[in-house]
Protein backbone atom coordinates (compact mmCIF):
# COMPACT_ATOMS: atom_id res chain seq x y z
CA UNK A 1 0.00 0.00 0.00
CA UNK A 2 1.12 3.79 -0.75
CA UNK A 3 1.37 5.98 2.04
CA UNK A 4 1.34 9.61 1.80
CA UNK A 5 2.26 11.66 5.19
CA UNK A 6 1.19 15.47 4.74
CA UNK A 7 -1.94 17.76 5.12
CA UNK A 8 -4.35 18.14 2.53
CA UNK A 9 -3.92 22.18 2.25
CA UNK A 10 0.17 22.01 1.70
CA UNK A 11 0.73 22.56 -1.93
CA UNK A 12 3.28 20.27 -1.90
CA UNK A 13 1.37 17.67 -0.74
CA UNK A 14 -1.63 18.24 -3.34
CA UNK A 15 0.77 18.21 -5.96
CA UNK A 16 1.59 14.31 -4.93
CA UNK A 17 -2.09 13.86 -4.10
CA UNK A 18 -3.08 14.80 -7.80
CA UNK A 19 -0.43 12.16 -9.48
CA UNK A 20 -1.73 10.02 -6.58
CA UNK A 21 -5.47 9.62 -8.29
CA UNK A 22 -4.53 10.66 -11.78
CA UNK A 23 -2.94 7.06 -12.01
CA UNK A 24 -5.14 5.87 -9.65
CA UNK A 25 -3.64 4.29 -6.97
CA UNK A 26 -4.86 2.58 -3.80
CA UNK A 27 -3.35 4.52 -1.16
CA UNK A 28 -3.97 6.27 2.65
CA UNK A 29 -3.08 10.15 2.99
CA UNK A 30 -1.94 10.53 6.99
CA UNK A 31 -2.21 13.83 8.42
CA UNK A 32 1.06 15.66 8.99
CA UNK A 33 2.13 19.04 9.43
CA UNK A 34 0.81 22.30 9.97
CA UNK A 35 -2.33 22.21 12.83
CA UNK A 36 -1.54 18.25 12.65
CA UNK A 37 1.67 18.27 14.11
CA UNK A 38 4.04 15.05 14.02
CA UNK A 39 6.25 16.44 11.86
CA UNK A 40 9.00 17.13 14.89
CA UNK A 41 8.73 13.30 16.94
CA UNK A 42 11.68 11.14 16.21
CA UNK A 43 9.61 8.44 14.09
CA UNK A 44 8.85 11.19 11.75
CA UNK A 45 12.55 12.24 11.48
CA UNK A 46 13.46 8.81 10.45
CA UNK A 47 10.85 9.09 7.51
CA UNK A 48 12.34 13.03 6.52
CA UNK A 49 14.55 14.46 8.61
CA UNK A 50 13.99 17.66 6.98
CA UNK A 51 10.81 17.67 8.94
CA UNK A 52 8.48 18.85 6.14
CA UNK A 53 5.72 17.13 4.16
CA UNK A 54 5.24 15.16 1.56
CA UNK A 55 6.59 11.66 2.57
CA UNK A 56 5.70 9.15 0.22
CA UNK A 57 5.99 5.29 1.64
CA UNK A 58 5.69 2.86 -1.38
CA UNK A 59 5.82 -0.51 0.39
CA UNK A 60 8.79 0.53 2.47
CA UNK A 61 10.37 2.47 -0.20
CA UNK A 62 10.62 5.94 1.64
CA UNK A 63 10.90 9.39 -0.58
CA UNK A 64 10.25 12.78 0.16
CA UNK A 65 10.49 16.13 -1.83
CA UNK A 66 7.54 16.63 -3.93
CA UNK A 67 8.46 16.68 -7.23
CA UNK A 68 10.79 13.69 -6.87
CA UNK A 69 7.56 12.06 -5.19
CA UNK A 70 5.44 13.06 -7.99
CA UNK A 71 8.33 11.51 -10.89
CA UNK A 72 8.77 8.47 -9.21
CA UNK A 73 5.21 7.84 -8.91
CA UNK A 74 4.65 8.56 -12.91
CA UNK A 75 7.95 6.84 -14.06
CA UNK A 76 6.90 3.53 -11.83
CA UNK A 77 2.85 3.70 -12.49
CA UNK A 78 2.66 5.81 -14.95
CA UNK A 79 4.98 5.32 -18.22
CA UNK A 80 3.27 6.55 -21.16
CA UNK A 81 0.59 8.72 -19.65
CA UNK A 82 2.44 11.03 -16.95
CA UNK A 83 5.70 10.17 -17.73
CA UNK A 84 6.32 10.54 -21.41
CA UNK A 85 8.84 7.39 -22.83
CA UNK A 86 11.07 8.92 -25.07
CA UNK A 87 14.10 10.66 -23.58
CA UNK A 88 13.68 14.12 -24.85
CA UNK A 89 9.93 14.19 -24.29
CA UNK A 90 11.36 13.25 -20.30
CA UNK A 91 13.73 15.70 -20.17
CA UNK A 92 11.11 18.52 -21.48
CA UNK A 93 9.10 17.18 -18.57
CA UNK A 94 11.62 17.51 -16.46
CA UNK A 95 12.45 21.31 -17.42
CA UNK A 96 9.60 22.52 -16.03
CA UNK A 97 9.26 20.77 -13.17
CA UNK A 98 12.03 22.08 -11.97
CA UNK A 99 11.39 25.64 -13.48
CA UNK A 100 8.07 25.20 -11.62
CA UNK A 101 10.15 24.43 -8.10
CA UNK A 102 12.57 26.83 -8.56
CA UNK A 103 11.17 29.89 -10.41
CA UNK A 104 7.83 30.02 -10.21
CA UNK A 105 7.34 28.49 -6.84
CA UNK A 106 9.24 30.96 -4.52
CA UNK A 107 7.07 33.94 -5.78
CA UNK A 108 3.78 31.78 -5.54
CA UNK A 109 4.18 30.00 -2.14
CA UNK A 110 6.67 32.07 0.38
CA UNK A 111 6.39 35.44 -1.41
CA UNK A 112 2.88 35.75 -2.05
CA UNK A 113 0.60 32.82 -0.66
CA UNK A 114 2.39 33.29 3.13
CA UNK A 115 1.83 37.00 2.95
CA UNK A 116 -1.65 36.35 2.30
CA UNK A 117 -2.22 33.40 4.75
CA UNK A 118 0.74 33.97 7.51
CA UNK A 119 0.85 37.72 8.00
CA UNK A 120 -1.78 39.94 9.07
CA UNK A 121 -2.92 42.84 6.66
CA UNK A 122 -1.10 45.59 8.68
CA UNK A 123 2.17 44.02 8.89
CA UNK A 124 2.06 42.57 5.20
CA UNK A 125 4.61 44.12 3.03
CA UNK A 126 2.83 45.23 -0.07
CA UNK A 127 5.77 46.26 -1.99
CA UNK A 128 7.20 42.62 -1.53
CA UNK A 129 3.74 41.24 -3.01
CA UNK A 130 3.17 43.29 -5.85
CA UNK A 131 6.99 42.74 -7.17
CA UNK A 132 6.43 39.37 -6.46
CA UNK A 133 2.55 38.99 -8.28
CA UNK A 134 4.19 41.09 -11.28
CA UNK A 135 7.32 38.39 -11.41
CA UNK A 136 4.92 35.33 -11.22
CA UNK A 137 2.95 37.28 -14.21
CA UNK A 138 5.85 37.41 -16.18
CA UNK A 139 6.97 33.82 -15.46
CA UNK A 140 3.50 32.80 -16.77
CA UNK A 141 3.80 34.64 -19.91
CA UNK A 142 6.30 32.04 -20.80
CA UNK A 143 3.84 29.55 -19.90
CA UNK A 144 1.12 30.90 -21.83
CA UNK A 145 3.40 30.73 -24.79
CA UNK A 146 4.26 27.46 -24.75
CA UNK A 147 0.42 26.16 -24.86
CA UNK A 148 0.29 28.75 -27.23
CA UNK A 149 -2.11 25.48 -30.14
CA UNK A 150 -1.90 22.39 -27.45
CA UNK A 151 -4.00 22.01 -23.93
CA UNK A 152 -1.37 20.67 -21.87
CA UNK A 153 2.57 21.56 -21.84
CA UNK A 154 4.06 19.03 -23.67
CA UNK A 155 1.11 18.35 -26.29
CA UNK A 156 -2.38 16.95 -26.04
CA UNK A 157 -2.16 14.43 -22.83
CA UNK A 158 -1.49 15.53 -19.06
CA UNK A 159 2.23 14.81 -17.99
CA UNK A 160 3.78 15.14 -14.65
CA UNK A 161 4.93 18.90 -16.07
CA UNK A 162 1.68 19.62 -15.71
CA UNK A 163 1.06 18.12 -12.11
CA UNK A 164 4.29 20.40 -10.96
CA UNK A 165 3.22 23.76 -12.66
CA UNK A 166 -0.92 23.29 -12.61
CA UNK A 167 -0.66 23.19 -8.73
CA UNK A 168 0.58 26.30 -8.33
CA UNK A 169 -2.09 27.88 -10.67
CA UNK A 170 -4.56 27.25 -8.24
CA UNK A 171 -2.87 29.47 -5.45
CA UNK A 172 -1.97 32.01 -8.09
CA UNK A 173 -5.32 32.61 -9.82
CA UNK A 174 -7.21 32.92 -6.01
CA UNK A 175 -5.05 35.43 -4.52
CA UNK A 176 -6.19 39.11 -4.28
CA UNK A 177 -3.37 39.81 -6.79
CA UNK A 178 -2.92 41.45 -10.24
CA UNK A 179 -3.29 39.18 -12.63
CA UNK A 180 -1.96 40.02 -16.52
CA UNK A 181 -4.68 38.43 -19.07
CA UNK A 182 -2.99 35.55 -20.46
CA UNK A 183 -5.44 33.37 -22.72
CA UNK A 184 -3.64 30.14 -22.79
CA UNK A 185 -2.88 30.29 -19.37
CA UNK A 186 -6.48 31.08 -18.36
CA UNK A 187 -8.10 28.27 -20.52
CA UNK A 188 -5.17 25.77 -19.10
CA UNK A 189 -6.29 26.70 -15.79
CA UNK A 190 -9.78 25.89 -16.94
CA UNK A 191 -9.61 22.65 -18.58
CA UNK A 192 -6.95 21.70 -15.21
CA UNK A 193 -10.30 22.61 -12.86
CA UNK A 194 -12.61 20.46 -15.23
CA UNK A 195 -10.98 17.76 -14.08
CA UNK A 196 -11.85 15.77 -10.89
CA UNK A 197 -8.42 14.90 -9.71
CA UNK A 198 -7.34 18.80 -9.66
CA UNK A 199 -10.70 19.89 -7.80
CA UNK A 200 -10.41 17.00 -5.12
CA UNK A 201 -6.64 17.50 -4.56
CA UNK A 202 -6.09 21.16 -5.45
CA UNK A 203 -8.93 23.30 -5.36
CA UNK A 204 -8.94 23.61 -1.59
CA UNK A 205 -10.24 26.51 -0.40
CA UNK A 206 -7.31 28.16 1.55
CA UNK A 207 -9.29 31.14 3.50
CA UNK A 208 -9.33 29.16 6.91
CA UNK A 209 -5.58 28.95 6.72
CA UNK A 210 -5.50 32.31 7.72
CA UNK A 211 -4.07 33.81 10.71
CA UNK A 212 -6.16 36.18 12.20
CA UNK A 213 -6.01 39.88 10.76
CA UNK A 214 -5.07 38.88 7.62
CA UNK B 1 28.86 20.12 -31.16
CA UNK B 2 26.57 20.50 -28.27
CA UNK B 3 26.69 24.18 -27.17
CA UNK B 4 26.44 25.92 -23.85
CA UNK B 5 25.24 29.26 -23.39
CA UNK B 6 25.78 30.85 -20.12
CA UNK B 7 28.46 32.61 -18.40
CA UNK B 8 31.10 30.57 -16.54
CA UNK B 9 30.68 32.56 -12.92
CA UNK B 10 27.02 31.22 -13.22
CA UNK B 11 26.53 28.94 -10.55
CA UNK B 12 23.73 26.75 -12.72
CA UNK B 13 25.66 27.20 -15.85
CA UNK B 14 28.75 25.64 -13.72
CA UNK B 15 26.95 22.38 -12.84
CA UNK B 16 26.33 22.01 -15.95
CA UNK B 17 30.28 22.58 -16.99
CA UNK B 18 30.78 20.16 -14.30
CA UNK B 19 28.42 17.39 -15.85
CA UNK B 20 29.98 18.17 -18.96
CA UNK B 21 33.32 17.10 -17.69
CA UNK B 22 32.05 14.25 -16.18
CA UNK B 23 30.52 12.50 -19.08
CA UNK B 24 33.19 13.52 -21.12
CA UNK B 25 31.78 15.20 -23.64
CA UNK B 26 33.33 18.10 -25.79
CA UNK B 27 31.39 21.23 -25.85
CA UNK B 28 31.28 25.15 -27.15
CA UNK B 29 30.73 27.37 -24.53
CA UNK B 30 29.47 31.17 -25.40
CA UNK B 31 29.26 33.75 -22.70
CA UNK B 32 25.43 34.87 -21.91
CA UNK B 33 23.53 36.91 -19.24
CA UNK B 34 24.51 39.27 -16.64
CA UNK B 35 27.98 41.03 -17.46
CA UNK B 36 27.70 39.81 -21.21
CA UNK B 37 25.20 39.91 -23.84
CA UNK B 38 22.34 39.96 -22.69
CA UNK B 39 19.68 37.24 -23.25
CA UNK B 40 17.20 39.68 -24.20
CA UNK B 41 19.14 39.56 -27.74
CA UNK B 42 17.67 38.19 -30.48
CA UNK B 43 20.10 35.30 -30.88
CA UNK B 44 19.31 34.08 -27.35
CA UNK B 45 15.64 34.41 -27.66
CA UNK B 46 14.97 32.41 -30.75
CA UNK B 47 16.58 29.35 -28.37
CA UNK B 48 14.72 30.00 -25.35
CA UNK B 49 12.27 33.37 -24.30
CA UNK B 50 13.14 32.58 -20.83
CA UNK B 51 16.05 34.80 -20.66
CA UNK B 52 18.42 32.69 -18.39
CA UNK B 53 21.49 30.79 -18.35
CA UNK B 54 22.67 28.05 -18.96
CA UNK B 55 20.78 26.82 -21.85
CA UNK B 56 22.09 23.93 -24.26
CA UNK B 57 21.77 23.45 -28.09
CA UNK B 58 22.52 19.59 -28.51
CA UNK B 59 22.55 19.11 -32.32
CA UNK B 60 19.15 21.09 -32.82
CA UNK B 61 17.59 19.48 -29.07
CA UNK B 62 17.48 23.20 -27.18
CA UNK B 63 17.21 22.61 -23.56
CA UNK B 64 16.99 25.18 -20.48
CA UNK B 65 17.09 24.21 -16.73
CA UNK B 66 20.45 23.14 -14.73
CA UNK B 67 19.24 20.14 -13.12
CA UNK B 68 17.21 18.75 -16.19
CA UNK B 69 20.33 19.12 -18.32
CA UNK B 70 22.67 17.48 -15.86
CA UNK B 71 20.01 14.41 -16.35
CA UNK B 72 19.55 14.79 -19.59
CA UNK B 73 23.24 14.39 -20.26
CA UNK B 74 23.43 11.28 -17.23
CA UNK B 75 20.78 9.31 -19.42
CA UNK B 76 22.23 10.17 -22.66
CA UNK B 77 25.75 8.77 -21.73
CA UNK B 78 24.18 6.09 -20.00
CA UNK B 79 25.96 6.98 -16.90
CA UNK B 80 23.91 5.12 -14.47
CA UNK B 81 26.91 4.94 -12.18
CA UNK B 82 26.56 8.75 -11.39
CA UNK B 83 22.69 8.34 -12.18
CA UNK B 84 20.83 4.85 -11.07
CA UNK B 85 18.79 3.22 -13.37
CA UNK B 86 16.66 1.67 -10.64
CA UNK B 87 13.96 4.17 -9.72
CA UNK B 88 14.00 4.25 -6.47
CA UNK B 89 17.64 5.23 -6.34
CA UNK B 90 17.03 7.51 -9.45
CA UNK B 91 14.11 9.42 -7.40
CA UNK B 92 16.68 9.63 -4.01
CA UNK B 93 18.89 11.29 -6.11
CA UNK B 94 16.37 13.58 -7.91
CA UNK B 95 15.44 14.12 -3.90
CA UNK B 96 18.66 15.48 -3.00
CA UNK B 97 19.49 17.96 -6.12
CA UNK B 98 15.85 19.07 -5.53
CA UNK B 99 16.69 20.19 -2.17
CA UNK B 100 19.52 21.71 -3.38
CA UNK B 101 17.89 23.85 -5.75
CA UNK B 102 15.24 24.43 -3.32
CA UNK B 103 15.25 24.35 0.15
CA UNK B 104 19.36 24.78 0.29
CA UNK B 105 19.97 27.62 -2.47
CA UNK B 106 16.96 29.40 -1.00
CA UNK B 107 18.58 29.76 2.43
CA UNK B 108 22.40 30.90 0.68
CA UNK B 109 20.72 33.13 -1.06
CA UNK B 110 20.21 36.08 1.10
CA UNK B 111 23.93 35.45 2.07
CA UNK B 112 24.91 35.46 -1.25
CA UNK B 113 23.24 38.54 -2.35
CA UNK B 114 24.24 40.94 0.30
CA UNK B 115 27.83 39.74 0.26
CA UNK B 116 28.46 39.33 -3.58
CA UNK B 117 25.72 40.55 -5.52
CA UNK B 118 24.26 43.87 -3.70
CA UNK B 119 27.51 44.42 -2.44
CA UNK B 120 29.08 48.01 -3.23
CA UNK B 121 32.17 46.48 -2.12
CA UNK B 122 32.49 42.64 -2.48
CA UNK B 123 36.00 42.58 -0.15
CA UNK B 124 34.37 44.51 2.83
CA UNK B 125 30.62 43.31 2.39
CA UNK B 126 29.32 41.72 6.02
CA UNK B 127 27.15 38.67 5.88
CA UNK B 128 23.55 38.75 7.58
CA UNK B 129 23.44 37.09 10.79
CA UNK B 130 19.95 35.96 10.34
CA UNK B 131 21.04 34.91 6.79
CA UNK B 132 23.48 32.79 7.77
CA UNK B 133 22.10 30.95 10.73
CA UNK B 134 19.03 29.91 8.23
CA UNK B 135 21.46 28.84 5.71
CA UNK B 136 23.60 27.27 8.55
CA UNK B 137 20.35 25.27 9.58
CA UNK B 138 20.33 23.84 6.05
CA UNK B 139 24.12 22.82 5.68
CA UNK B 140 23.71 20.91 9.51
CA UNK B 141 21.07 18.74 7.51
CA UNK B 142 23.75 18.00 5.09
CA UNK B 143 26.50 17.40 7.56
CA UNK B 144 24.23 14.95 8.81
CA UNK B 145 22.96 13.07 5.93
CA UNK B 146 27.20 12.65 4.97
CA UNK B 147 27.99 11.74 8.69
CA UNK B 148 25.25 9.20 8.92
CA UNK B 149 24.96 7.63 4.76
CA UNK B 150 28.33 9.43 3.34
CA UNK B 151 30.90 9.48 2.47
CA UNK B 152 28.77 11.15 -0.78
CA UNK B 153 24.61 12.41 -0.61
CA UNK B 154 23.71 8.56 -2.04
CA UNK B 155 26.12 6.41 0.03
CA UNK B 156 29.64 5.39 -1.72
CA UNK B 157 30.38 7.12 -5.08
CA UNK B 158 29.68 9.92 -6.73
CA UNK B 159 26.52 10.87 -8.36
CA UNK B 160 24.85 13.84 -9.79
CA UNK B 161 22.96 14.25 -6.40
CA UNK B 162 26.46 15.59 -5.18
CA UNK B 163 26.68 18.38 -8.21
CA UNK B 164 23.98 21.18 -7.14
CA UNK B 165 24.75 20.56 -3.40
CA UNK B 166 28.39 20.73 -4.40
CA UNK B 167 27.55 24.07 -5.88
CA UNK B 168 26.14 25.55 -2.24
CA UNK B 169 29.06 23.99 -0.48
CA UNK B 170 31.74 25.28 -2.66
CA UNK B 171 29.91 28.79 -2.02
CA UNK B 172 29.46 28.23 1.72
CA UNK B 173 33.76 27.95 2.16
CA UNK B 174 34.48 30.75 -0.89
CA UNK B 175 32.41 32.78 1.08
CA UNK B 176 34.20 34.70 3.72
CA UNK B 177 32.04 34.70 7.37
CA UNK B 178 31.87 33.07 10.45
CA UNK B 179 30.65 29.54 10.16
CA UNK B 180 29.81 26.52 12.31
CA UNK B 181 32.27 23.57 11.62
CA UNK B 182 30.75 20.69 10.05
CA UNK B 183 33.56 18.25 9.77
CA UNK B 184 31.62 16.07 6.96
CA UNK B 185 30.64 18.87 5.12
CA UNK B 186 34.65 20.46 5.40
CA UNK B 187 35.49 16.52 4.32
CA UNK B 188 33.22 16.74 1.60
CA UNK B 189 34.33 19.83 -0.12
CA UNK B 190 38.04 17.79 0.00
CA UNK B 191 36.50 14.38 -1.31
CA UNK B 192 34.88 16.73 -4.26
CA UNK B 193 38.06 18.17 -5.18
CA UNK B 194 39.92 15.27 -6.08
CA UNK B 195 37.98 15.21 -9.06
CA UNK B 196 39.14 17.46 -11.83
CA UNK B 197 35.95 18.64 -12.91
CA UNK B 198 34.82 19.90 -9.63
CA UNK B 199 38.34 21.98 -9.48
CA UNK B 200 37.76 23.13 -12.35
CA UNK B 201 34.11 24.53 -12.44
CA UNK B 202 33.36 24.41 -8.66
CA UNK B 203 36.29 25.27 -6.08
CA UNK B 204 37.71 27.73 -8.59
CA UNK B 205 38.08 30.37 -6.01
CA UNK B 206 34.25 31.28 -7.46
CA UNK B 207 31.81 31.76 -4.89
N1 LIG C 1 10.90 21.30 -1.38
C1 LIG C 1 9.94 20.59 -0.57
C2 LIG C 1 9.21 21.59 0.33
C3 LIG C 1 8.28 20.95 1.30
C4 LIG C 1 7.60 21.99 2.19
O1 LIG C 1 8.06 23.15 2.30
N2 LIG C 1 6.50 21.59 2.80
C5 LIG C 1 5.75 22.48 3.69
C6 LIG C 1 4.28 22.47 3.35
S1 LIG C 1 3.95 23.02 1.71
C7 LIG C 1 5.86 22.00 5.13
O2 LIG C 1 6.13 20.84 5.39
N3 LIG C 1 5.66 22.91 6.09
C8 LIG C 1 5.65 22.56 7.48
C9 LIG C 1 4.34 21.98 7.90
O3 LIG C 1 3.39 21.89 7.11
O4 LIG C 1 4.27 21.61 9.09
C10 LIG C 1 8.93 19.81 -1.44
O5 LIG C 1 8.68 20.24 -2.57
O6 LIG C 1 8.43 18.77 -1.01
N1 LIG D 1 16.40 27.19 -12.39
C1 LIG D 1 17.29 27.73 -13.40
C2 LIG D 1 17.76 29.07 -12.94
C3 LIG D 1 18.57 29.77 -13.97
C4 LIG D 1 19.05 31.14 -13.49
O1 LIG D 1 18.48 31.75 -12.60
N2 LIG D 1 20.15 31.62 -14.09
C5 LIG D 1 20.71 32.90 -13.71
C6 LIG D 1 22.20 32.77 -13.49
S1 LIG D 1 22.62 31.70 -12.16
C7 LIG D 1 20.53 33.90 -14.84
O2 LIG D 1 20.34 33.53 -15.98
N3 LIG D 1 20.57 35.18 -14.52
C8 LIG D 1 20.41 36.20 -15.51
C9 LIG D 1 21.67 36.53 -16.25
O3 LIG D 1 22.76 36.03 -15.93
O4 LIG D 1 21.53 37.34 -17.21
C10 LIG D 1 18.43 26.76 -13.64
O5 LIG D 1 18.78 26.00 -12.70
O6 LIG D 1 18.96 26.71 -14.74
Amino acid sequence: MLTIWGRKTSINVQKVMWAVEELGLAHERIDAGGPFGKTDTADYGKLNPNRLVPVIDDKGFILWESNACARYLANTYGLGTLAPSGPEDRARCDQWMDWSITTLYPDVVPSLFVSFVRVTAADRDMAKVNAAAKRAGENLALLDAQLAGHDYILGNTLTMADIAVGTLLYRYNTMPIERPKLPNAEAYYQRLSARKAYQTHVMIDWQSMKIPGA
Amino acid sequence: MLTVYGRANSINVRKVLWMLDEVGEPFDRQDWGRGYRPTSEPDFMRLSIFGVVPIIDDGGFVLRESQTIVRYLANKHSRHDLYPADLKARAQTESWMDWASTDLYAAARPVFHAMIVNAKDPTTAVAPADGVADWAKHMKRLDQQLTNEGPFLMGAAFTIADIPAGMVVNRWFALKFDKPELPAVAGYYDRLAERRAFRTHGRNGTP
